[in-house]
């Protein structure tokens, strides 16, 4: 918080907004190293199928087959039990806040045009699982402890999908 | 450990810590000339193993096998044990307590035990990104998560649950602002933050403030530690390792459980205490892990200083203060001194042994300290790691 004035960085949402003379959209991706996002593809990951679930509005994870353990986040192998067989099953995309806070500064490369956002921790509806995310829809200020956000799955910019929570405007 | 050889921390020293003007490589080199410096008993061909605590070399300065780099900077040629630990913010402890183990089997007589870690860089968005990897990358980080949200939902969670107030959170902040004034190598010596002052500063993640935060910080420190019968060839008084603890509670956030009890640090505490032999009530000092404001409040409560939920009253009361019952970062904390990832906890260590060696100014002095606590957390509060050290004559 207290580092020399930030030089500007080169952002990837403008890596992919520039028109210019360095390649075709798909050359322009950041660096993996400077990138967030996983390889969601089947040669990098053997859990694509959340991905693939995720681009048809599908939140879901592994249960293990062997001690029917719900895992988060999804898993090729049980903690539990150590089995390695696994079933992919939908999760609810319902759930309420338990906690809450905002990133007014201080965001990782990528993210500082998004200054300010919410996350927080999500305790999903009628399943004993608390996941932490993005809460968007609402301003920090308008959110409370308890509010029943909403998943939903989102485009990051170049193809792969990720997912956030969504509080009602209501 | 009655098998074991009983170890003891010989002495030490630290650079100065804050926005520095040098490189890792650069920090480990002034960390060597300090030691030296420090204890001229000490002889480079003696020293038979290093630990290097880093947390993200790689990331904050593009270099990696940083060990033998180390070594190179400090002018060791290590011929038993040399390695480095990483366990982020715990980095430095954790070469200690490697340091420990090698020392009380057997297989290391004298170990330099040596922190360092660059983290100001020409982005500060570089740099956050490099804190959002000590998440679950793939799962929290790619969310945005970095420490100050997680840690700002455990003081949301902790003034819900029993009314904490902010003013509890500004009463830690000013409390190891003020001991840093007293410390020449502390990021913010120089720089007095007022409870008034501390309430104004901007809001980071609600509800905490820049106040609450501890910062970027580059810095360097080292501490030596030999088999304790050896220990008068280098001090009159030493302190001496009498227990530790470590406990690994989860990952992923989705696994925090209590955002506000912490139980690893509790199982940890336990069996340092047990190690040790003492109870909480007995210790004089402890460097608790700062690295937010609400976390020395929750500290309190795990290590069973207060009982749960009154952390809060605990410092709004002076208890954690001079002249209270333990003085908690006399040092003047990761809020005062900064927090060099990897070399935060071998400056805690050395604090210890000033306090037992009354090295410190006497602004900062524990009378007739006997016992110390030192305790790291790392990530969100996912592990916890704690020593217990005996000062011994």
């Amino acid at each position: 918080m207290s580092a020399p004035e930030a030089r500007r960085t080169q952002l990837p949402s403008e890596v992919r907004t520039t028109e210019d003379d360095r390649g075709p959209p798909e050359d322009r991706r950041p660096p993996f190293l400077l990138d967030f996002y996983p390889l969601e593809e089947t040669a990098f990951t053997r859990l694509s199928r959340f991905y693939d679930r995720l681009k048809e509005g599908r939140l879901s994870t592994t249960r293990c087959r062997a001690d029917g353990l719900l895992m988060w986040p999804p898993r090729v192998a049980c903690p539990r039990c150590h089995g390695e067989e696994v079933d992919w099953v939908d999760l609810p995309m319902a759930g309420s806040l338990y906690a809450f806070s905002a990133v007014l500064a201080g965001a990782p490369l990528g993210m500082e045009r998004d200054v300010p956002f919410s996350v927080g921790l999500v305790d999903l509806e009628g399943a004993p699982l608390r996941l932490f995310g993005r809460i968007v829809g609402k301003p920090w200020t308008e959110l409370a402890i308890g509010e029943r956000v909403e998943a939903e799955a989102f485009d990051v910019g170049d193809g792969r999908f990720f997912y956030r929570f969504r509080a009602s405007t209501g | 450990m009655s098998e074991l050889r009983d170890v003891a921390v010989v002495g030490g020293a630290t650079v100065k810590f804050g926005v520095r003007a040098a490189t890792w490589a650069e920090l480990a080199q002034e960390a060597g000339a300090a030691l030296f410096r420090a204890m001229p008993n000490l002889r480079a061909e003696d020293v038979d193993s290093l630990f290097v605590g880093a947390a993200e070399p790689e990331r904050f300065a593009f270099q990696s096998h940083v060990a033998p780099l180390a070594a190179e900077q400090m002018g060791l040629k290590p011929w038993r044990i040399l390695q480095r630990t990483e366990l982020a913010c715990a980095s430095g402890q954790s070469a200690i307590r490697s340091a420990y183990a090698a020392i009380a089997s057997g297989l290391s007589d004298l170990s330099v035990v040596v922190g360092v870690e660059k983290m100001n860089l020409p982005s500060m968005a570089e740099a956050n990104t490099s804190m959002a990897c000590v998440m679950d990358r793939a799962w929290d980080g790619a969310h945005g998560a970095t420490a100050p949200p997680f840690f700002a939902m455990v003081a949301q969670r902790h003034m819900k649950e029993f009314g904490t107030s902010p003013d509890a959170l500004v009463a830690v902040s000013e409390k190891n602002h003020r001991f840093a004034n007293t410390n020449p190598h502390a990021q913010f010596h120089d720089k007095s933050f007022s409870a008034e002052k501390l309430r104004k500063l901007p809001m980071v993640a609600p509800p905490l403030r820049l106040g609450d935060c501890s910062s970027m910080t580059d810095g360097a420190a080292s501490v030596v530690l030999c088999a304790a019968g050896r220990a008068r060839e280098f001090t009159d008084r030493a302190a001496v390792v009498r227990g530790t603890g470590q406990y690994s509670e989860f990952h992923n956030l989705a696994h925090a459980g209590s955002l506000t009890d912490w139980t690893g640090m509790r199982l940890a505490a336990r069996e340092a205490f047990r190690y040790a032999d003492i109870t909480p009530k007995q210790l004089d000092l402890a460097e608790l892990h700062d690295c937010f404001s609400i976390s020395e409040i929750v500290e309190y409560e795990a290590l069973g200083l207060c009982p749960s939920g009154q952390g809060g009253r605990f410092v709004l009361d002076g208890r954690s203060d001079r002249g209270g019952e333990v003085v908690v970062n006399p040092r003047g904390g990761l809020l005062g001194c900064g927090h060099p990832l990897g070399a935060t906890g071998v400056a805690q260590a050395l604090e210890v042994f000033e306090q037992f060696t009354r090295k410190v100014p006497a602004a900062r002095q524990v009378p007739d300290a006997e016992w110390a606590l030192v305790h790291n957390l790392s990530g969100s509060a996912n592990v916890h790691s704690i020593m217990i050290y005996q000062a011994a004559s």
